[in-house]
């Protein structure tokens, strides 16, 4: 057996998988419907407040994705740290890491298996969720720039995979599971703050979460992204090296 | 195998091993002893080279994949089988010969094989854990308490496995129970507060650090005997243990083979008996850290 075969047997087994598809499909399904029936649901639940009536322009296909990147990219990504974290964290039981340790001298041999394959379970999700919002906007509101979904896509799936390098080089200092889910939950709140100042935001890993959600109304194109995806894809790097390289230095 | 040389380990404030000379040869069987907080787990650790020491030099002759470690309470990953953990061990050792089937049978887990690590008791987690350690053939193996969560047939069945691999491989283990060290090892190491006190070949611990002490039975009454050696300036001790019998504790084992049989029959005693007691490890270690 394995490093990797006992990654995929950790996803399969506990029943991650289920966790990050359930989520996100769920999330693929709720979102277009939420979109084109807004004003149903809100006058269902009262939608006069004190005389005044709240209404809604009629939606338009993009407002579909739209409303799925806004709940995937918050519950979505924070079921993405905590199945990250439980497999990331491998000397969260000292005596599990022993196991390993002993056995694996180079911690990049430990490490790359569970972090590749978390963030390809994690794209797989998105991707699944994020097709099956596709299809639902298509049927209820109307047709989106194939495009446009695409690069949105693309964006959204380098953004998590930032995050499952991010609570990898967390797990490194945290050594909790725990510890990891919630430092790494503070910074990946913290980046958006930071990123108010758009200068500073366009460049910002957090920046690419929100592009399956832009690329379709037409309020940005795909180039707008690349100076964060860059960007991005060196935290990646630097975060695995430094997750590494702190997995080195902990003693057991 | 492994030579250290004034091998420190700190904490803050705090020293859990203390300038350790420690000497394991190759194909030995090393019993480490000590209470609690002696340091015993933080020197495998140093040893194995999850820890750093603070100080001192540490050589071991074995590269780190050659080197396999048990710690106290070993666990798995809940979902693995028992069977799979054990093929896991295998395939991350440098060994290429398959002993998974030999391994379970040896560590008696093969009923248990089967089914999910998750519903293991701490015994059957322990003999998962000595078969994951010895599957791999390694040279070196530092087993931390290996026998701790047994019942006395498990314990006599792991100290077997452990006997078995004399000259085969060499083993560093720790250990409270002072009769496992008895039973399987050549040589031993005494720590207490991070200090080694002792170290060396078995024999040299029971002859060496010990008292001489002697049994002597007597018709009753013995309390007239026991008050006449007591007298004596070479007599360290001596206990009544029952109504015809007591303990002497003599300075020297010369005092009292030149003296003792003639300091009884001084005393009117009727001697049954007269015979060194057979020292157990268990005194010379209480001895040795003052307890």
């Amino acid at each position: 057996m394995s490093l990797w075969r006992l990654e995929w047997l950790r996803l399969v087994r506990t029943r991650r998988w289920i966790a990050l598809v359930g989520v996100y499909v769920f999330f693929g399904l709720l979102g277009p419907v939420t979109a084109r029936y807004l004003s149903e649901i809100l006058s269902f639940a009262g939608g006069e407040l004190q005389g005044a009536t709240i209404e809604f322009p009629p939606p338009v296909p993009a407002d579909g994705m739209a409303q799925y990147v806004s709940n995937v990219m918050q519950i979505g990504t924070l079921v993405t740290v905590v199945v990250a974290a439980g497999s990331v964290a491998f000397d969260a039981l000292p005596e599990m890491g022993i196991f390993l340790r002993t056995r694996v001298p180079q911690v990049l041999r430990i490490l790359i298996p569970r972090m590749v394959v978390t963030a390809v379970a994690v794209v797989v999700a998105f991707v699944l969720g994020s097709l099956a919002a596709w299809y639902e906007t298509w049927a209820l509101i109307g047709t989106l720039d194939a495009r446009a979904v695409v690069a949105g896509v693309a964006y959204g799936s380098l953004f998590l995979v930032f995050v499952v390098a991010l609570v990898a080089a967390v797990a490194g200092r945290a050594g909790s599971v725990l510890g990891t889910v919630m430092v790494s939950i503070l910074i990946l709140l913290v980046m958006p703050v930071i990123g108010i100042a758009d200068a500073v935001g366009r460049w910002l890993p957090s920046y690419l979460a929100g592009a399956l959600g832009a690329l379709p109304s037409g309020a940005a194109r795909p180039a707008d992204y690349l100076g964060a995806a860059s960007v991005t894809m060196a935290a990646i790097a630097g975060l695995t090296w430094l997750a590494v390289a702190l997995a080195r230095r902990r003693e057991l | 195998m492994i030579r250290t040389t004034a091998l420190t380990k700190r904490y803050g404030a705090g020293v859990a091993v203390d300038g350790v000379d420690l000497q394991v040869d190759e194909g030995s069987i090393y019993g480490l002893v000590g209470p609690n907080g002696a340091g015993k787990t933080t020197l495998l650790g140093l040893v194995s080279g999850l820890r750093r020491p603070t100080s001192g030099s540490l050589h071991v002759e074995a590269r780190l994949e050659e080197i396999a470690v048990l710690p106290d309470t070993p666990k798995f990953d809940p979902w693995l089988t028992g069977r799979e953990v054990v093929v896991l061990a295998q395939s991350l050792s440098q060994s290429k010969a398959d002993r998974v089937d030999e391994v379970i049978h040896d560590a008696g887990i093969e009923h248990a094989a089967g089914r999910a690590v998750g519903g293991y008791s701490r015994g059957m987690l322990q003999r998962l854990g000595v078969a994951c350690t010895v599957v791999g053939s390694p040279r070196l193996l530092l087993l931390d308490e290996p026998a701790s969560a047994l019942d006395p047939l498990g314990r006599r069945e792991v100290l077997d496995l452990v006997a078995r691999l004399r000259g085969v491989a060499t083993v560093l283990f720790s250990s409270h129970i002072l009769s496992d060290v008895q039973q399987v090892c050549d040589t031993v190491g005494v720590m207490d507060k991070g200090k080694m006190l002792f170290q060396g070949p078995l024999e040299g611990l029971l002859v060496g650090s010990a008292l001489p002490r002697y049994v002597v039975r007597c018709r009753p009454p013995i309390e007239p005997v026991v008050a006449a050696l007591a007298a004596e300036d070479w007599v360290q001790l001596v206990e009544q243990t029952s109504p015809d019998e007591a303990s002497v504790t003599v300075r020297s084992l010369t005092d009292a083979e030149s003296r003792l049989a003639g300091a009884l029959a001084a005393a009117g005693a009727r001697v049954i008996s007269l015979g060194p007691e057979a020292v157990s490890l268990e005194r010379a270690f209480l001895e040795l850290t003052g307890q």
